[in-house]
C-alpha cells in the first residue's frame, strides 16, 4: 500500500483521478451505446391492431358487414406464430420459432418484438396464423402455448388457431351468437395459414411496425345466417382459415 | 482489513448455504419389461423423478381437479380394476352426469400413441385436459385448476419439490399427471411369468392361449395385448348414442364405428366391456365374436368370418384371459391413494 501511495504522489494525483474519470465515462458511454444499439438494431416492435372496415375495433361496438349483417364482438383471440422479416437477397433466412397469443382484451399481448438484422433491407414480413402441426403433437407446452390459455381443444388434441365470438341478429342461434373456433393440424384439414406481406423500410416508425387485422374482410365474405358456428376442424374451418389470409396489412 | 475478511468468510458461508438449498431430484429410471417394445412416450421431454411422480399421484387422487371438488381421476379409474370404472356401462362424473362411453383402463400407457376410445388425444401429456374440461366428467377449466393449486400450500411445496419452482403452470400440472400415469406398467401377470419360465400354464390355459393366438392376437397383439389401432368389431349401433367413434376425429367415412383396440391385460376385472360397456362378462364378449358380429362397410378385415369356437374352446379362452391378471399391479401400494408412508 505504501509504495502505491508513493507512486501516485501529489503531482500526479490530479491527472490520475482525471484519467480514471474519463475511463469510467468512456466505459459508461460504451455500455449505453451497446444497450441502445441492441434495441435499435436487433429487434423491431410489432403492434397488432384489430379493425373493422378500416376503423379500430372495440369489443361490443356495432359493426355492419357488406352482407348487411349487424354484429358485435365478444371475444377475439388469435395465434400469430413464427414472425420474421423478409430481407432483400436473403438466400438462407433463419427460421423463427416464437408463438404469440394476441387477445383483443389484453393490450400487452398486442405487441411483441421480432429479431431484425439492421444491415439488411426489409422487403416484407411473414408469419403464421395458428400453430404448426409439430407443436400440435408435442404434448403440454409452456407460455403462449400453455393449455390454460383456453386455446386448446380437449376432446381432440390441437390448438384453436383463432377464436372469434360475438352476436348478430342474423344468427338464428341461441342468444344470436356466432362462434368461430378455427383450428386443426391433420391433413386435409390443417388450418394453419402462412402469411407474407411485402413492406418497405419507410413503414417502420419508431422502431415499430403496425399490422392491421381488418375483420370486415372476413365478415364481408360470409353470411352469418349461413355460417355462424364453426367449432371443429374440417371443411368449414378451412374456408374461414383461408379467408383470414386477406385480413392482414401493414400500415 | 478485519472487516473485509469477516465479510469474505460470511460470503463463503452464504454460498455454502445456497448450494445446499439447491433442489435435488430423485430420478426414476423407467423399466422396460423383458419382451416389451420401446416406449412411445418421450421421457426426454418429461424426465421422470420420484418427486414428479408423487406430485402426479397426488393430483390423480385429488378431487381439486373438478369444478366442485368432488371428482378425482380415481373416481372413474380405480386401481383394483385396472384403473377403470366397473359396474357402469357408461361412466358417470360430476353431479352424477352420465357420459357417452365406458371409461378406459390406464395400463402400459407409455406404449400408447393415441388416447381415448376414438384416439382424439395425440399425446399423454394433454390427455388429462379432456376429463378435466368435459362437462359430464369434471366440468372444470385447466386455468381454474392451476388457480386452485396456486392457492394450496401443499401443492406449492409439491411443485417446488418436483420442478424446482413454485410457479405452477398448466404445462407442469399436466406433465406431473403424466409422470404418474406413465408409470402404470403391468407386466407381472401369470402370462408374463409363464413367458419368463417362472410359472406354467394349466392345460386349459395352454389350450386357451392357442385359441387366443389363432383368433384374437392380430388386434390384441402380445405383449401389450393391443395394437394401439382402431377397428370396427361388428357391434350393432346403439341408437341412443349413435357413436361413430374414430370418424368423429378424422371425419373419414372409412373410420365409421371404429374404436380403439383396448388392452386385455387384467381384463378379468375391467368389466363391463366395449366402448359403451354393453357386455358385462367375458362370456358375452366371446359370444359376440363367435356369432354376434354385424356386417358393415367398415367391419374389421380380421372379423369377416365368425370365430365359431366350440363350447370347450370358449371356456379355455376365458381361462387364458384370466392369466392376464396382474395382482402385483392391481394392489401395488405405490400406485394407490397417497398416504404418508408409501
Amino acid at each position: 500500500m505504501n509504495c502505491l501511495l508513493y507512486l501516485i504522489d501529489s503531482r500526479h494525483l490530479k491527472t490520475a483521478i482525471v484519467s480514471i474519470k474519463t475511463f469510467f465515462l468512456f466505459g459508461l458511454v460504451l455500455i449505453c451505446l451497446s444497450v441502445f444499439s441492441q434495441t435499435n438494431n436487433d429487434s423491431l416492435l410489432i403492434r397488432v391492431q384489430f379493425q373493422f372496415d378500416g376503423k379500430d375495433l372495440q369489443l361490443n361496438s356495432t359493426c355492419i358487414s357488406k352482407q348487411n349483417d349487424t354484429l358485435t364482438f365478444d371475444k377475439i383471440k388469435m395465434y400469430l406464430s413464427k414472425p420474421q422479416f423478409i430481407y432483400k437477397n436473403d438466400l438462407n433466412p433463419e427460421e423463427a420459432n416464437s408463438y404469440h397469443l394476441i387477445d383483443i382484451e389484453n393490450p400487452k399481448s398486442q405487441q411483441f418484438s421480432v429479431k431484425n438484422s439492421s444491415r439488411k433491407e426489409i422487403i416484407g414480413l411473414k408469419f403464421n396464423i395458428g400453430i404448426d402441426s409439430l407443436a400440435s403433437v408435442s404434448g403440454a407446452m409452456e407460455g403462449a402455448l400453455d393449455a390454460t390459455n383456453g386455446m386448446y381443444w380437449a376432446w381432440q388434441s390441437g390448438f384453436i388457431n383463432f377464436k372469434i365470438e360475438g352476436k348478430s341478429s342474423s344468427c338464428l342461434t341461441r342468444k344470436n351468437k356466432f362462434q368461430f373456433h378455427v383450428g386443426g393440424y391433420l391433413q386435409p384439414y390443417y388450418a394453419m395459414k402462412s402469411i407474407a406481406i411485402s413492406m418497405e423500410q419507410i413503414q417502420i416508425l419508431n422502431n415499430s411496425v403496425r399490422i392491421n387485422v381488418d375483420l370486415a374482410k372476413l365478415f364481408d365474405a360470409i353470411q352469418l345466417s349461413q355460417t355462424n358456428t364453426v367449432m371443429i376442424p374440417g371443411k368449414e374451418a378451412m374456408k374461414l382459415a383461408d379467408l383470414t389470409k386477406s385480413i392482414f396489412s401493414i400500415e | 482489513m478485519k472487516k473485509t475478511a469477516l465479510l469474505l468468510v460470511f460470503g463463503f458461508f452464504l454460498c455454502g448455504i445456497y448450494s445446499f438449498s439447491k433442489v435435488y431430484f430423485t430420478p426414476i429410471y423407467f423399466d422396460i419389461p423383458k419382451g416389451f417394445p420401446e416406449p412411445v412416450y418421450d421421457f426426454k421431454n418429461n424426465p421422470l423423478t420420484e418427486e414428479g411422480f408423487q406430485l402426479g399421484r397426488n393430483l390423480f387422487y385429488d378431487p381439486i381437479l373438478s369444478r366442485n371438488n368432488t371428482i378425482s381421476c380415481a373416481s372413474c379409474h380405480l386401481q383394483q380394476t385396472g384403473f377403470t370404472h366397473v359396474d357402469h356401462d357408461l361412466s358417470h362424473g360430476i353431479e352424477g352426469r352420465i357420459g357417452t362411453r365406458n371409461s378406459m383402463t390406464l395400463m402400459n400407457l407409455a406404449w400408447s400413441g393415441t388416447f381415448m376410445w376414438d384416439g382424439g388425444v395425440n399425446h399423454l401429456d394433454v390427455q388429462a385436459i379432456h376429463p378435466i374440461t368435459s362437462e359430464v366428467e369434471m366440468d372444470e377449466t385447466l386455468e381454474n385448476v392451476v388457480a386452485k393449486l396456486k392457492q394450496s400450500e401443499k401443492y406449492q411445496h409439491l411443485f417446488q419439490d418436483a420442478f424446482g419452482t413454485k410457479k405452477i403452470t398448466g404445462q407442469l400440472t399436466l406433465k406431473a399427471i403424466s409422470q404418474f400415469v406413465v408409470m402404470l406398467t403391468t407386466s407381472n401377470s401369470k402370462y408374463d411369468k409363464v413367458l419368463r419360465k417362472e410359472e406354467q400354464f394349466t392345460d386349459m390355459e395352454q389350450k386357451g392361449y392357442a385359441v387366443f393366438k389363432q383368433n384374437c392376437a392380430s388386434c390384441h397383439q402380445e405383449p401389450l395385448f393391443t395394437n394401439d389401432g382402431f377397428e370396427n368389431n361388428g357391434l350393432s349401433i346403439d341408437t341412443t348414442l349413435n357413436d361413430v367413434g374414430r370418424m368423429r376425429i378424422t371425419q373419414k367415412e372409412t373410420d365409421r364405428q371404429k374404436f380403439k383396440v383396448p388392452t386385455l391385460r387384467n381384463v378379468q376385472f375391467t368389466f363391463p366391456y366395449m366402448h359403451d360397456g354393453r357386455f358385462e362378462t367375458l362370456t358375452e364378449v366371446i359370444k359376440h365374436y363367435n356369432s354376434g358380429i354385424e356386417k358393415s362397410a367398415t367391419l374389421s378385415s380380421k372379423l369377416q368370418q365368425p370365430m365359431s369356437l366350440s363350447d370347450d374352446e370358449r371356456t379355455e379362452l376365458v381361462s387364458f384371459l384370466k392369466t392376464l391378471t396382474d395382482k402385483e399391479f392391481l394392489f401395488n401400494p405405490k400406485f394407490s391413494f397417497p398416504r404418508k408412508n408409501n
